[in-house]
């Protein structure tokens, strides 16, 4: 397993120089100058020239990309021609944001999919089954945006139960102070999560029942779960023990691959809750053209998204003995 | 939030009971929360680029002037000027100014700020502006000496840019990050992307401000952002919203409501370099399809004002019998017809030499009010018997890859902070002038644009621009759509609010509008 993981870690470096050729070749046929956005519509044509002269941008492509890389290899991401800060610390300061968002829609995914998921298998074709998959066919159907806005008017506007937008203390830090016996933030902390991360949690928790379901459904069918049955398992702990253990492994990949689209979807969320996290970020790096922020941002969003499935295909040995990782 | 209401309230009652009878309606709660709609890129005022990096520097720096609400400079640091030539300004400055940090301001720290932004390096996006500045001088600790390298009257109107210590800036302090100014209120936390805390300086020189702190909260979606102020999380919302949620807000008994015209305009600039739109009869022709008054109360909900010409109503130097042709479909018809081009093959679309009337119109994705303007113009044009084309992209694309190449045949967009008449014309109509994407080019317009900017008789300037703008209301190098307006709501417990023209909050301070 361990060779594995290294050798896996290893493939990072080809896949992050792909994300990077990839990113930069698109910045290049998108029109759009920085050095203009930067100086803003009343700089002189000569002021802009100046600037992208001192940027970089007039000098040919391959060099600028093997500059980029040059600077990679010693771990520097560049400067945001915008910010004028170093990369790294602009998306440092904002990664432990969307982190904990998507961690916390995450759970919300797998919390929210595997009830509705079990439910529904258990009592296929019952109402329980009915009710579970109208409501995940809501949650597909609904886009992020919306979701947001309807949960900020009922629970924010109407009901006045949690706050509007913003971020408490980040999470571990709210803990801690939490342990130290002071609560306060932590539960403040929690109030602010819950609506963004529902609003993003909710698509994929609805992909995750339907999928537990399915799978459930198959599994509940096999002889082993009858022999459960017969050997007088109880009901729970044939579905825990027996069944939902078999039935994880095509619902953990898609886990997986979820955790990218909530990577992707806090984008809007984070916009619409004023969550202080990579998404926000991106949208304004994109309309401002800040190419080094938006390579930056790329490539920590393809190695996030890299490691969570690393991490996926680990747990595959450890859910099922048959798997063998090497 | 709750529990800063409530520590807020309590405070109020406690000064309420402590106060005379008569300071009463001067109470003004201690913390206030402003929505912003995008965080700001910098806080260093020379190098601030978008309206939340010049509202926040706005409270925390202060200018050699500050602009009336009729546009005319008064003083502010400097407390007097004069010109012995129109080559030269000499400002004398106000006595025991400090920064937050401490230290006194002086004539140097004016000099300091004025230099590093007309350095190419600095990459100060408002350089182009001071660039007739030949040399900047202190005479003594209060005096500042600026020569120019021709007459330049409009520089009085710029020099409210805040004025940075020389000392820290030097000594390596990032005042984009921690900016210490002489303003009102200093920087007392900054979450990037989510908010800015600052809280009142004591120390400020016309007294401190009556509001302890202020809260701007950054919430990028503009619905989002009106909601959270009906949750009650915000006092203070203000331009950019969405038409629906103004509908909505102003059925709140619960909220005041202002609108002001701002110091922006939106307009269609006409490529006079395209054959399409060469023809100052056919420039005509197109704005007379152009539905002023749909566009601002249907689209814009009554915020922004049909506008009559590019004088901005609040400036000096406007006048209301300067006029561009107004919406007339008939009139419009018969010009084309005039110039040829009928619809003889009965498709709806007017031709000539066998090739269709065809104008291609562009704007910016970001702003969805402008979109639907291009949308609605579209229908307009298409009725008589005139193909419009859309061509939408994001702004970098639009701006810098497309109009400021002189791509385009007619797109719509704005100026902002037409704080002087000089700052929408020069450049953008002079022969040849840097922003001049339209390539229009008159003689006697360059003319009466350089009288305009060297005179510095505010009335031979005012008949200046009135000429200028009348050539223009005739020759359309471009077409104002709107006066640009601005609209704030706000929780009736601030009392009642003034509104500022570019969205700046000292009123919401409690202190005089600016």
């Amino acid at each position: 397993m361990l060779t594995y993981t290294i050798r896996r870690l290893a493939l990072f470096v080809p896949m992050a120089a792909g994300m990077v050729i990839v990113t930069f070749s698109l910045l290049l046929l998108v029109p759009g100058d920085p050095a203009a956005v930067l100086l803003g519509q009343e700089a002189s044509p000569e002021d802009i020239a100046r600037l992208r002269m001192a940027l970089g941008l007039d000098d040919p492509w391959f060099a600028r990309l093997g500059r980029y890389f040059a600077a990679l290899l010693q771990g520097d991401m560049g400067r945001s021609i915008f910010q004028n800060q170093p990369v790294a610390g602009v998306i440092g300061e904002r990664l432990g944001a969307t982190v904990e968002l998507a961690l916390a829609a995450l759970m919300v995914a797998i919390v929210l999919g595997f009830v509705l998921g079990i439910a529904a298998a258990m009592w296929q074709a019952s109402w329980v089954d009915t009710a579970c998959m109208l409501l995940a066919q809501l949650g597909v159907s609904m886009p992020v945006y919306w979701l947001g806005i309807l949960l900020m008017l009922a629970f924010a506007v109407q009901l006045g139960w949690l706050p509007s937008i913003g971020r408490g203390e980040p999470l571990l830090a709210a803990a801690g102070m939490a342990l130290a016996g002071n609560p306060g933030p932590l539960l403040k902390s929690l109030s602010h999560l819950v609506l963004p991360a529902l609003a993003l949690g909710v698509n994929s928790a609805a992909i995750i029942s339907r999928l537990v379901r399915t799978s459930m459904i198959e599994v509940l069918g096999e002889d082993f779960v009858r022999t459960a049955y017969a050997k007088g398992l109880r009901r729970p702990r044939v579905i825990v023990r027996h069944a939902l253990r078999n039935a994880l492994l095509p619902v953990i990949s898609v886990i997986g691959l979820r955790f990218g689209a909530l990577l992707g979807g806090a984008v809007l969320t984070e916009s619409i809750f004023g969550w202080p996290g990579l998404g926000q970020l991106t949208i304004a790096a994109i309309s401002q053209r800040d190419i080094p922020l938006i390579q930056g941002i790329v490539l920590t969003y393809a190695m996030m998204f890299a490691v969570v499935n690393l991490l996926v295909d680990l747990s595959y040995a450890l859910i099922d003995p048959r798997v063998r990782l090497g | 939030m709750r529990r800063q209401h409530l520590l807020a309230a309590t405070c109020i009652s406690l000064s309420v009971l402590a106060a005379p009878a008569g300071l009463m309606a001067q109470t003004a709660p201690t913390t206030v929360r402003v929505g912003l709609d995008v965080d700001a890129g910098t806080l260093d005022p020379r190098l601030a680029r978008d309206t939340s990096a010049y509202r926040v520097t706005d409270l925390i720096y202060d200018g050699l002037v500050r602009l009336a609400p009729d546009l005319k400079p008064m003083p502010n640091l400097a407390k007097s000027w004069e010109n012995p030539d129109p080559l030269t300004w000499i400002f004398t400055l106000r006595d025991g100014i400090v920064f937050h940090d401490g230290s006194p301001m002086t004539a140097d720290d004016v000099v300091f700020t004025y230099q590093t932004i007309l350095k190419p390096e600095m990459n100060a996006p408002l350089r182009a502006l001071f660039t007739p500045i030949a040399k900047i001088e202190a005479v003594d600790a209060k005096t500042v000496k600026f020569t120019l390298s021709a007459p330049y009257s409009p520089l009085l109107s710029y020099l409210e840019m805040g004025i940075v210590p020389k000392k820290a800036v030097e000594g390596g302090a990032d005042i984009g990050l921690k900016p210490i100014g002489t303003g009102p209120m200093k920087l007392s936390r900054w979450d990037r992307g989510s908010r800015i805390v600052l809280t009142a300086s004591p120390q400020y020189w016309a007294g401190a401000p009556k509001t302890q702190e202020l809260q701007l909260v950054v919430i990028g979606d503009n619905t989002a952002r009106a909601q959270a102020f009906e949750a009650k999380d915000l006092d203070v919302i203000q331009s950019p919203l969405s038409p629906q949620d103004i509908k909505r807000l102003q059925g709140n008994a619960a909220f005041g409501n202002a609108v002001t015209t701002g110091l922006g305009i939106t307009y269609l600039n006409f490529n006079t370099g395209d054959p399409a739109v060469s023809d100052p009869r056919m420039r005509r022709a197109l704005a007379q399809l152009v539905d002023q008054k749909s566009i601002v109360d249907d689209l814009y909900r009554g915020v922004d004002q049909v506008a009559g010409s590019i004088l901005l109503p609040s400036s000096w130097a406007y006048s209301a019998t300067i006029r561009q042709p107004a919406f007339n479909p008939a009139e419009a018809g018969k010009a084309l017809d005039a110039l040829g081009w009928k619809d003889t093959n009965g498709d709806g679309i007017r031709d000539k030499d066998g090739k269709k009337l065809t104008v291609t119109i562009s704007t910016h994705s970001e702003d969805p009010n402008r979109v639907q303007t291009l949308e609605f113009m579209q229908s307009v044009f298409q009725q008589a018997g005139v193909e419009a084309q859309l061509r939408i992209s994001d702004w970098p694309s639009f701006s810098t890859g497309y109009v400021q190449k002189s791509q385009h045949q007619v797109a719509l967009l704005g100026w902002l902070n037409i704080v002087d008449p000089d700052r929408l014309m020069y450049s953008q109509f002079s022969t040849n002038g840097p922003l001049n994407w339209g390539k229009y080019s008159n003689p006697e317009l360059d003319a009466l644009l350089d009288t305009g900017r060297k005179s510095l008789d505010l009335d031979a300037r005012k008949t200046a621009y009135q000429k200028a703008a009348a050539i223009i209301a005739n020759d359309l190098p471009y077409y104002v759509v709107s006066y640009q307006g601005y609209q704030v709501f706000y929780a009736k417990s601030l009392g009642t609010l003034e509104v500022n023209p570019r969205g700046y909050l000292r009123n919401v301070l409690g202190m005089a509008a600016r």
